[in-house]
C-alpha cells in the first residue's frame, strides 16, 4: 500500500529535481546551456504546438500499431515456445537476430523492400518483439511448480497447464514486457521516420531540427516522444501493478527444478544449434528472393562472403572491419556491465525506498525514449567526442530494460519470505542478501540478455554520430560510399557479436547454478 | 462407487542433489485394498510426502510397480479416480476459494458440479462467507481447509492426503476429523492420509503404517480394532491411548535403532 506519506515524499523529490533542472537552465550551469530550463522547453513547445500536431499523431500511430503487432507475435511466439521448447532452441539465431539487428542499418533495407509505412511499423514491431518475448517466457516458466503439481495430479498435461496456470501467471511477466516495449516501439518509430524519408513523425521533425543547433527544440522533441511512450508504459505499468499483488505466492515456493527440459544427446544438440545458426541466413536469402531486389543494393548472405573474402574489396574490407571491432566489442562490454549494475542498484534503491523509485522514474524513461539521436548531439556537448560519451550513451540505454525487469523480480518476491527474516530483526542489507538477490538471480540473466544488444545499439549510435570509432563509424561511411557490401557487412558482424555475446550470459548462468 | 485398491510393490527412489544420491525407499511394498483407510506416520523427511507424489506419478519411481486400480497412477489419475490435498496447500493465488475449489474438474474437462455442490463443501470445511475471498487474504489453516474441500470435490475413489489438519487447531482438527471419517464412511474411497498425529491416525484409520527414516522401511503396520462410526468419546477411551502410546513409541529415536 502506497502511504499517503510516501506520496508527498515523492513529489517532493520530484519537485526538486525538476527545480534544480530550472536552475541549472537558467544559469547556462550545463555544457553552456546544452541543457535549457525546464520552462524554456515548455515555452518553446507551447509556442510550436501546431507544428508538433501532426508529427505525434503520425508517431502515435506507428509505434502504436508496431506496439500490438510486435506484442501479438511476441506472446504467441513464448507461448509456442513453451509448449514446445526445441522451438525456441531452432529459432534462437531469429530470435536474436531479429533483436540485434541495428535499427539504423536496417532502415534503408526496409524502405527498399518494405512500403514506407509498412517499414516503419516493421521497425517498431521488430524492436518491440523481443523484450516482450523475453519476458513472457520466462513468467511463463517461473511458475509456483506446487500449481503446475496440481494440475497433474488431476490427469493435466502441458496444454492444461499453459492455460490454467502459467498463462494467468504469467500476466505480470507480459505486463512488464509491454513497459519495455512502449518506448521500444516509439523509439523504432521514429528511428524509421529518420532514415525513411517519411513526411510527418517526430523523427522527420528531429532530422529537421538537428542542424539548427537549437537544444530547446531538440528537447521539446524528445518530451514528446516521451510522453507517448509514457503513456503506453503507464497503462503497461497500471496493469502490472494490479496483477502482480494476486499473483504473490502466498507461501516460498522452490525454483522450478532443472530436470523438466529433456535431456537431448550431444548430436542432437550440436544439430540444434546449427540449425538456429542457419535459420536467419536461410530466412534472409528468402527475404531478397520474394522481394525481387537488385543484388547490388541487397547482398546475400553468399554476397556477403564473397565482398569479405574472395573480391578486390576484401582485404582493405577484412582490415577496416577488424579495426572496428576491436574498438567497438570492449566498450560495448564494459557499458553493459556498468549498465546492468546501475540497474541494479536503482532496483535495490527502489525496492528499499520506494519513494525514490518513483521520482526517478520518469527520468529514466526519458533517457530511454529521448531518441538516441537527439540524446547523443546533447550527449556530445556534455561529456565531449571521447570514451566518455560512449559509455554515457550506452549505460543509458542498456540500464532501463534491466532495471524494469529486476524491479519485477523484487516485487514477486512472496511476503512471508521478508516476515520471516523480519522475525529475525534483519536489517534491509540482510534482506537483500538473504532474500533479494538470490530470487532476483533468474532476473539479473533475463536483464542482462535483454541489455547485451542494446548495449551493443548504443555503442554503434555512438560511435556514429559523436566518436568516428568502431563499427558505427563504419556503418555511416559505408553508406555515405554507397558502400552496400560493407553496410551489410556491419549488420551482419554487429549481430554475430551481439550473439556471441548473448550466449555468453547463458553460460554464465549455468556457470553460477552450481 | 467403490474405493480402488492402491499398491506399491518394491518401489525404489533415489533422489539425486548435485551428486549426491539419497535413497528413500529401497524395496517399499504397501497394499492398500479398495475402501481402506491407511495413515502413515514416521519422522520427518522420511519419504512420506515422496510416497504420495509417487502414487500420483508426480515422481516417478526407479523400480518397482505402483498401481491404482489397475492402471499406472499417471492413467488413473485422468479419469477424475483420484483426489489429491497436498502438504502445502497449493493454491492458485489469483483465484478465490470457489474458483480453487472448481480446479480439478478444468483440469479434468469434466461438466462442473452444480453450484450447491460446492456450497455444501466450502461449508464443511467451515468456509462460508469467504467462498470469493482469494488466498492472500485467508489464514494458513483456512487455506488448508480449502484444499481439503478441494481435494474431495470431485468425489475421488482414492483419496491422498499430506498432513491436511497440519495448520488447524485441536477443536478445529477434531471436528474435521469428525467430517472427513463421515465422509469417508458414506463413499468409502481408498484413503493414504499422512499425518504427524498418532490420535489422529488411530482415530481414523482401520490401519496405521509407521515408516522408519531414511531409507524408509515399514516400522510396523497396526490394525486399528475399533467399531465405527467412531464417537468422539473415543479419544477418551483408555484402550485407544494404550494404541497411541504403543504406536507413538516406535517413532522415538531409540526404538527405530532396535527395530530396524
Ligand atoms: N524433488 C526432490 N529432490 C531431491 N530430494 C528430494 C525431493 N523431494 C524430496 N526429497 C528428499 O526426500 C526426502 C523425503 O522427503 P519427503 O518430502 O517425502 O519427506 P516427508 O516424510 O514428507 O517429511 P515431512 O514430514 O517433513 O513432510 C527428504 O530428505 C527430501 O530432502
Ligand atoms: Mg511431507
Amino acid at each position: 500500500m502506497k502511504s499517503r506519506h510516501d506520496t508527498l515524499g515523492t513529489a517532493a523529490l520530484l519537485l526538486l529535481i525538476l527545480i534544480a533542472w530550472e536552475v541549472a537552465g537558467q544559469l547556462r550551469l550545463v555544457a553552456d546551456g546544452t541543457l535549457p530550463a525546464l520552462s524554456a522547453i515548455l515555452t518553446r513547445l507551447f509556442a510550436e504546438r501546431s507544428d508538433y500536431w501532426p508529427h505525434i499523431l503520425a508517431t502515435l500511430e506507428t509505434s502504436g500499431l508496431g506496439f500490438i503487432i510486435g506484442n501479438l507475435i511476441a506472446v504467441a511466439a513464448a507461448l509456442v515456445f513453451c509448449l514446445w521448447p526445441i522451438g525456441e532452441r531452432l529459432l534462437r539465431g531469429v530470435n536474436i537476430a531479429a533483436f540485434a539487428v541495428p535499427p539504423i542499418a536496417i532502415v534503408p533495407v526496409l524502405v527498399i523492400a518494405l512500403d514506407g509505412d509498412v517499414a516503419r511499423i516493421t521497425l517498431a514491431a521488430l524492436l518491440v518483439y523481443f523484450p516482450t518475448m523475453t519476458a513472457t517466457l520466462a513468467g511463463l516458466r517461473e511458475v509456483d511448480p506446487r500449481s503446475l503439481d496440481l494440475v497433474s495430479a488431476y490427469g493435466g498435461g502441458k496444454l492444461k497447464a499453459l492455460l490454467l496456470v502459467r498463462l494467468r501467471a504469467a500476466v505480470p511477466a507480459i505486463m512488464s514486457g509491454f513497459q519495455v516495449a512502449a518506448p521500444a516501439a516509439v523509439l523504432g518509430a521514429i528511428l524509421a521516420e529518420f532514415g525513411s524519408g517519411a513526411r510527418w513523425g517526430l523523427g522527420t521533425f528531429l532530422l529537421g531540427s538537428l542542424g539548427r543547433g537549437e537544444p530547446d527544440r531538440l528537447w521539446g522533441i524528445g518530451l514528446a516522444a516521451t510522453a507517448i511512450a509514457g503513456v503506453g508504459y503507464g497503462l503497461a505499468a497500471l496493469a502490472a501493478q494490479w496483477t502482480t499483488g494476486r499473483n504473490r505466492a502466498v507461501t516460498i515456493a522452490p525454483p522450478p527444478s532443472e530436470s523438466t527440459s529433456p535431456q537431448v544427446e550431444r548430436w542432437r544438440r550440436s544439430l540444434l544449434t546449427l540449425i538456429a545458426v542457419l535459420l536467419p541466413f536461410l530466412f534472409w536469402q528468402m527475404l531478397l528472393l520474394a522481394g525481387d531486389l537488385s543484388p547490388i543494393i541487397a547482398k546475400t548472405p553468399l554476397g556477403v562472403l564473397d565482398y569479405l573474402f574472395f573480391s578486390n574489396a576484401s582485404p582493405s574490407a577484412q582490415s577496416r572491419l577488424l579495426q572496428a571491432l576491436s574498438e567497438t566489442i570492449p566498450i560495448t562490454i564494459g557499458g553493459m556491465f556498468i549498465g546492468l549494475a546501475v540497474a541494479f542498484l536503482l532496483a535495490l534503491l527502489s525496492f528499499a525506498t520506494p519513494v525514490v523509485m518513483r521520482a526517478l522514474l520518469p527520468f529514466a524513461l526519458v533517457t530511454q525514449t529521448m531518441p538516441l539521436v537527439a540524446l547523443t548531439p546533447l550527449a556530445v556537448l556534455i561529456f565531449g567526442r571521447g570514451i566518455t560519451v560512449t559509455l554515457v550513451i550506452t549505460i543509458s540505454v542498456t540500464f532501463f530494460a534491466a532495471f524494469v525487469l529486476l524491479a519485477q523480480g523484487f516485487a514477486l518476491i512472496p511476503r512471508p519470505a521478508f516476515d520471516l527474516v523480519d522475525a529475525y530483526g534483519a536489517s534491509t542489507l540482510q534482506k537483500l542478501r538473504l532474500i533479494a538477490i538470490p530470487a532476483s538471480r533468474k532476473w539479473l540473466f533475463v536483464a542482462a540478455r535483454l541489455a547485451m544488444p542494446k548495449a551493443l545499439l548504443g555503442v554503434m549510435i555512438a560511435e556514429w554520430l559523436a566518436t568516428g570509432k568502431g563499427l558505427g563509424n563504419l556503418l555511416n561511411q559505408s553508406r555515405g560510399y554507397l558502400d552496400y557490401g560493407m553496410i551489410w557487412t556491419v549488420a551482419v558482424v554487429s549481430v554475430l557479436v551481439a550473439i556471441a555475446l548473448y550466449q555468453l550470459t547463458y553460460t554464465a548462468e549455468r556457470l553460477t547454478e552450481r | 462407487m467403490q474405493g480402488l485398491p492402491l499398491s506399491f510393490v518394491d518401489v525404489e527412489k533415489t533422489f539425486h542433489i548435485k551428486g549426491q544420491a539419497l535413497t528413500v525407499f529401497e524395496q517399499l511394498t504397501l497394499d492398500c485394498p479398495g475402501g481402506s483407510f491407511t495413515a502413515l506416520l514416521g519422522p520427518s523427511g522420511c519419504g512420506k510426502s515422496t510416497l504420495l507424489r509417487l502414487a500420483l506419478e508426480l515422481e516417478t519411481a526407479d523400480a518397482g510397480s505402483i498401481l491404482v486400480g489397475d492402471e499406472r497412477p499417471s492413467a488413473a489419475r485422468k479419469t477424475g479416480a483420484v483426489g489429491v490435498a497436498f502438504q502445502d496447500a497449493a493454491l492458485l493465488p489469483w483465484r478465490n476459494v470457489e474458483d480453487n475449489i472448481l480446479l480439478p474438474f478444468q483440469v479434468l474437462g469434466t461438466k462442473p458440479p452444480d453450484p450447491e455442490h460446492i456450497g455444501k463443501l466450502i461449508r464443511l470445511v467451515g468456509l462460508e462467507g469467504f467462498e470469493k475471498a482469494r488466498p492472500e487474504e485467508l489464514s494458513g489453516g483456512m487455506r488448508q481447509r480449502v484444499a481439503i474441500a478441494r481435494s474431495l470435490a470431485t468425489e475421488p475413489r482414492v483419496l491422498l492426503m499430506d498432513e491436511p489438519f497440519g495448520a488447524l487447531d485441536l477443536i478445529l482438527r477434531r471436528q474435521m476429523n469428525l467430517e472427513l471419517q463421515r465422509i469417508w464412511s458414506a463413499a468409502r474411497p481408498t484413503t493414504l492420509l499422512i499425518t504427524h498425529g498418532v490420535d489422529e491416525a488411530v482415530y481414523l484409520a482401520d490401519r496405521v503404517i509407521v515408516l522408519s527414516a531414511r531409507p524408509a522401511e515399514i516400522l510396523a503396520d497396526i490394525t486399528i480394532p475399533f467399531a465405527r462410526p467412531r464417537a468422539p468419546e473415543l479419544l477418551r477411551d483408555p484402550q485407544f491411548h494404550k494404541l497411541c502410546d504403543e504406536i507413538g513409541a516406535y517413532l522415538e529415536p531409540q526404538q527405530n535403532q532396535t527395530e530396524a
